[in-house]
């Protein structure tokens, strides 16, 4: 107990975490070139464990190939160092008003160290496209997609009952939430590409009811792509149970969306559509665009503001409000950001990035310890030389 | 006592230390068990009536300026073979009944116009899909569906549908009353794709321009490179 408890609190193994975390990230660099953002964060930031294989397209990648790196990941070091520093802390730190300062910056650190952990688990990112004159009440994510089984029989409102695309394996078997019906994936693609049989070409499906069997669709898989302005056609077969009987294989994919007549699944008293699609996040109010203003610097194109004024009606009419949302000056309400992100459609439709992060203040109180902190110790040391100068 | 005393406050060091120990650990595996709870799970709940036809947004990939400015939002591609089918389809030109807004075609819609009066709005909207998209009493039930009205038969066609001419080709009109929304449209097989000229919004609305839907219909032409 005594020999684990002096390893953890040890500054050599600050020290040896350090660059540790400095190696991680050089890699985590590297890779970015062919991963993309996202991919890399997750590989090498949000994971405990993460090998780096030389680069195929790189100079000598051809001979380089074989080699690889194991190298621990930020999880692990994150969690080290949080436990290094409690450790220590315990160990060495005895609470007094000299080290009060110090006292400040470890616990900024520590709550920085938590808020970054917090940002990954719980933080939610989307996008919410609004056209001038429309209304959105949902935003949807660009890389999670759901299997959503919707019920519009209802007069008043549709039901809809989702299953998360990652919960999608080959062969595995799942309930679809409040519904009669389960569904059991028969194939699944990352990535593909999808089309209409041409004559001549094999129109071999798998699917044997909705548009693909009415329409020829067939489907090539391909390699799931990581750059930032390209998006995977997530596509699936799915087959359709009720009780013990199959209603059927459906093909569904996230290019498949609202501009194509629905898919039905009849389960005899009620009929789903049935769809893979972006992940939505729905609100309890609506946004509406009133006006989208994109200027430009006089004879270029190069944007010089954009904004977006916009009305939000909420259920509870007390929250209604108006806002003005541009560069840097987002929209904070209802534990949601709304920044603004983009726009399109010829000036026609803004594109807002929706971010929902429960521990968005934490990173600032944080820093604001540690600059606390900064200020009490090193004022101290200031104050005692120029007592000892005077004395 | 004297030499007792220090024992007694080593030992109590010592439980303290452990114990501080113990819930720094635990507070440590708490956070780090966090990051096992990541899987998101099939869930299911209610929202308000979604009208698919008027609440969807223009398609955003369509401009080359998002393609250079921005992260395309993904959902609004458009399938390969049917943005294919939709340019080989050829245009259609056709008169704007007085008082209605003619917006921009877009993506697969080949047009796209918009009437409000005191009763509401209603949008019109034109597409085209390659096939017979499963037939007329399919497409019939599903615009049936969208105003929450019951599946028909066959043999209940016959009564809101009647055959009708556009473009000098046999289509049909149909003609759909709802109790909140209702739905004139024009179906048309035309050289193996299927027409849908979908007139869609508050019944009032929809209704109340029902002359000037039928003289929308009759100004349509389609372009023919058949004949």
């Amino acid at each position: 107990m005594k020999f684990l408890f002096q390893f953890f609190s040890s500054l050599k193994l600050t020290v040896v975490l350090l660059s540790f975390s400095l190696v991680l990230i050089f890699f985590g660099t590297l890779d970015q070139v062919q991963y993309g953002i996202w991919h890399t964060q997750e590989l090498y930031f949000e994971s405990f464990l993460v090998v780096w294989t030389f680069p195929e397209h790189a100079p000598l990648g051809q001979h380089l190939h074989w080699i690889r790196i194991p190298m621990p990941g930020g999880y692990l070091l994150g969690g080290m160092l949080l436990i290094n520093l409690l450790a220590a802390h315990f160990t060495r730190f005895k609470m007094s008003w000299m080290k009060c300062g110090i006292f400040l910056i470890h616990s900024g650190l520590i709550l920085l160290l938590i808020s970054e952990l917090m940002t990954d688990i719980l933080a939610v990112e989307s996008q919410m496209p609004v056209d001038e004159g429309g209304t959105s009440n949902y935003s949807q994510g660009f890389r999670e997609n759901e299997l959503v089984f919707i019920d519009r029989s209802h007069p008043e409102h549709d039901s809809v009952h989702t299953i998360p695309a990652s919960l999608l394996k080959p062969g595995k078997r799942i309930d679809v939430p409040n519904t009669p019906l389960s569904i059991r994936t028969v194939r699944y693609h990352g990535n593909a590409e999808i089309g209409r049989a041409t004559s001549g070409s094999p129109a071999e499906s798998i699917a044997t009811r909705g548009a693909a069997v009415r329409m020829g669709i067939i489907v090539n898989p391909k390699p799931e792509t990581y750059s930032e302005d390209e998006i995977n056609t997530v596509t699936a077969f799915v087959e359709v149970i009720k009780g013990e009987d199959s209603l059927g294989t459906w093909l569904v994919s996230n290019v498949m969306d609202e501009r194509f007549p629905p898919q039905m699944v009849d389960a005899g008293d009620r009929s789903f559509e049935i769809a893979l699609r972006f992940t939505r996040h729905y609100y309890p109010f609506e946004i509406e665009l009133i006006d989208f203003k994109h200027e430009k610097y006089p004879g270029t194109e190069v944007p010089f503001n954009f904004s977006s004024e916009v009305k939000v009606t909420h259920q509870d009419s007390t929250k209604n409000q108006k806002a003005l949302i541009y560069m840097n000056h987002p929209l904070r309400y209802e534990g949601l950001t709304f920044f603004q992100a983009s726009f399109a459609n010829q000036d026609k439709t803004s594109i807002f990035q929706v971010v929902r992060n429960p521990g968005w203040l934490l990173p600032y109180l944080s820093v604001l310890l540690m600059g606390l902190g900064m200020c009490v110790q090193f004022g101290m040391h200031f104050f005692k030389f120029l007592r000892k100068q005077r004395g | 006592m004297r030499q007792t005393a220090p024992i007694v406050k080593s030992i109590h060091s010592a439980t303290v230390l452990e114990r501080r120990l113990r819930v720094y650990c635990l507070s440590v595996v708490c956070l780090l068990g966090l990051v096992g709870c990541e899987q998101a799970e099939p869930t299911s709940y209610l929202i308000p009536k979604e009208d698919r036809a008027v609440t969807m947004p223009t398609p955003v990939a369509d401009s080359a300026e998002t393609k250079a400015s921005a992260p395309t939002n993904g959902s609004m591609r458009i399938l390969p073979g049917m943005q294919a089918a939709a340019d080989e389809a050829g245009g259609v030109t056709y008169t704007v009944p007085e008082g209605w807004e003619d917006l921009p075609a877009s993506g697969i819609r080949k047009a796209n116009l918009k009437v409000s009066d005191e009763n509401g709005t209603a949008e019109l909207t034109v597409l085209v899909f390659p096939g017979d998209v499963g037939g007329r009493l399919a497409n019939i039930n599903r615009w049936r569906g969208q105003l929450g009205l019951d599946d028909a038969t066959p043999e209940d066609l016959s009564k809101f549908t009647e055959s009708y001419s556009i473009s000098q080709h046999p289509g049909l009109y149909v003609r759909l009353e709802g109790e909140a929304q209702s739905i004139l449209g024009g179906l048309l097989p035309f050289h193996g794709s299927t027409w849908f000229f979908k007139f869609l919004g508050s019944s009032g609305t929809v209704l109340g321009n029902e002359a000037k839907m039928k003289a929308f219909l009759d100004s349509v032409q389609l372009e023919d490179s058949h004949h």
